[in-house]
């Protein structure tokens, strides 16, 4: 930790303190710069943001020609239909795509921990998606799940006789479809993350537990899980506030569709504001969502907690 | 690393059977074939012509190679995707540039500098991690609008260079830094500044390139943001562009995997390039999180 320094507690205005005073004041110059920009375009918008939620806000009128609402757009957005539709929508994509985006990354790293010919290729390859556009991803992906002349049922109904999979068209399979594109895009990061945490575990513990005669799954379970814990959060946490905010794989892959099945939240935000242009309306959702994002992650982090203690 | 020696002289005699590379090699396939045949597909139907894109049974080559919708895709001015590739490497490397230079200023300051208010002000920018983007989203525009903004790359860089996630890495680092090696430039005789510029600076480079990965790719790869502020056709970055090389007349297949094409060999070329640094630096960024 940095030496805390002691704040002068009285205000009495000594020489020696006035040259330290002195001596001390350009070191603002390195923090100037950037916290001009935190109170423009940081802090100001978060406060200003609050209140736009509190006003039927038009676009092109001044603070004092709107027209203050109160908590009427909270109230109207609580009995939105929609808005409970996509929330949920979000929610569901989220906590599917949080497990797949663990789960998955934790076991690809398990087997690249392992040293073997060829391990640092398949590292190299596996974050390889990662560094595409939502937008490259989405036509490249979008010929996956076609469900007429995709890849994947050309594979299932072509070569294997399986029945076809309205994959991206149907209410059932289409959230769970743009969660396995999601992972495909980017669990590279995740499993790096994992990769980085394994690799710092001590052998001996490995060792004192073949001794022990523990198998691989004991160890797994009782010495690998709870000492990457830090890195599980870590990722369980990012990955909540990415999923949260999913936007371009529903918007140029469905559409939000089929009907509204794959409307997410940041979809309903966009469209309501910059197609419909109902600021306040639009900015009580962020709010809200903002809301659910910060108690979230606390959830997480609590949940954790006690792993973290090992 | 792999022990295992490259000598493959007959002499040695019977080397065992590899077997956990054999089935760790068996396990990990399916996934390469998974990630890779996408994307492999992409680039074959880019040199495919439009009107063989959806030929039947699925054909895994250019059938027949053709650079049709390269041509077009470059003659056509109202696709303007060479524009979009240059204004997307424009945003990305001033705006990494820019971000990394202020983040690592105010973070040597924080942890190095010593000025009344520093922990309070510290302590302000840690509470605003909390808050996620989306609720700084339509103010942000609003503001924007009124300082004559929108359209212009400002909006991108502006908001970019207040956030706070580089400064708390970037500080992270700059503690490991040892005292004594400022305290020689100090009694040298040196500015503050060039202490942190010449001295601390290239001490913390990885995770600079660590931090420049992460933003780079943000800036890279933005969607939501730059839709939003960016309306001039020949302004937009690449995947905006991509968004609407999908939207409207253009709906034709040839020019969506051409246009993909070319947003996506920029990165992979680089990527190639530099991929020991890169996973180093994604596995640093990783640690961040401990």
């Amino acid at each position: 930790m940095a030496v805390t320094e002691a704040l002068p507690s009285k205000p009495s205005i000594s020489g020696r303190q006035k040259s330290r005073w002195r001596k001390q004041l350009p070191n603002y110059l390195f923090i100037l710069p950037h916290l001009v920009l935190f109170v423009v375009f940081l802090a100001y918008p978060i406060f200003r943001g609050l209140q736009i939620s509190l006003y039927d806000w038009k676009i092109m009128l001044s603070l004092n020609q709107q027209k203050w609402l109160g908590l009427g757009n909270f109230q109207a957005l609580f009995k939105d239909p929609l808005f409970t539709k996509v929330l949920v929508n979000t929610v569901k994509f989220t906590l599917m795509t949080m497990v797949l985006n663990t789960a998955f990354p934790l076991s690809v790293s398990v087997a690249l921990k392992q040293s073997f010919k060829g391990r640092d290729l398949f590292r190299t390859l596996f974050f390889a998606t990662s560094l595409l556009s939502v937008s490259a991803m989405a036509i490249i992906t979008a010929r996956i799940w076609d469900a007429q002349r995709g890849i994947l049922n050309y594979f299932l109904v072509d070569i294997l006789n399986l029945p076809r999979i309205q994959w991206l068209g149907s209410a059932t399979t289409v959230l769970p479809t743009l969660s396995l594109t999601t992972v495909w895009w980017t669990f590279g990061f995740p499993m790096l993350a994992f990769l980085t945490a394994l690799q710092n575990i001590p052998e001996q513990l490995y060792e004192a537990a073949k001794i022990d005669g523990a198998g691989p799954l004991g160890t797994f379970w009782h010495i690998t899980l709870p000492l990457i814990t830090p890195t599980t959060l870590f990722v369980v946490s990012t990955q909540f506030i990415a999923q949260m905010q999913m936007f371009g794989q529903a918007y140029i892959l469905t559409g939000g569709g089929p009907g509204y099945e794959s409307r997410t939240v940041m979809i309903q935000l966009y469209e309501t504001a910059w197609k419909f242009f109902r600021i306040g309306y639009a900015s009580t959702m962020a709010v809200i969502m903002a809301i659910l994002m910060i108690v979230g992650t606390r959830v997480w982090f609590a949940l954790f907690r006690g792993r973290l203690e090992y | 690393m792999s022990t295992e020696s490259v000598t493959t002289s007959v002499s040695h005699p019977r080397r065992p059977f590899p077997m956990k590379t054999f089935l760790l090699w068996v396990g990990m396939l399916p996934v390469v074939f998974v990630l890779i045949m996408p994307v492999w597909y992409m680039v074959s139907k880019a040199f495919t012509p439009e009107l063989n894109q959806i030929k039947w049974p699925i054909y895994w080559l250019p059938d027949p190679f053709t650079l049709e919708n390269f041509n077009h895709i470059i003659q056509d001015k109202t696709l303007p995707v060479m524009r979009w590739l240059f204004n997307s490497f424009l945003v990305t490397g001033v705006g990494t540039a820019a971000v990394l230079f202020l983040s690592a200023l105010s973070a040597y300051g924080f942890a190095r500098l010593e000025f009344p208010g520093r922990d309070t002000i510290f302590f302000i920018l840690l509470i605003s991690l909390m808050v996620p983007s989306v609720a700084t989203l339509i103010p942000t525009f609003l503001l924007l609008r009124d300082l004559k903004l929108l359209d212009n790359y400002m909006a991108l860089w502006l908001p970019a260079g207040a956030s706070v996630g580089a400064i708390f890495f970037m500080r992270q680092q700059f503690y490991a830094v040892p005292h004594e090696l400022e305290d020689a430039a100090v009694v040298d005789g040196a500015s503050t500044f060039r202490v942190f510029w010449q001295i601390c600076l290239p001490l913390v480079r990885s995770a600079l390139v660590a931090q420049g990965i992460l933003t780079g790719l943000a800036f890279w790869n933005d969607l939501y943001w730059p839709l939003i502020v960016l309306n001039t056709r020949d302004l937009l970055t690449m995947p905006v562009g991509l968004l609407v090389i999908q939207q409207g007349s253009y709906v034709q297949r040839g020019l969506a995997f051409a246009g993909a094409f070319l947003g996506t060999t920029p990165p992979l070329i680089l990527y190639a390039i530099f991929q020991r640094q890169i996973i180093q630096g994604m596995a640093t960024a990783g640690l961040a999180g401990r």
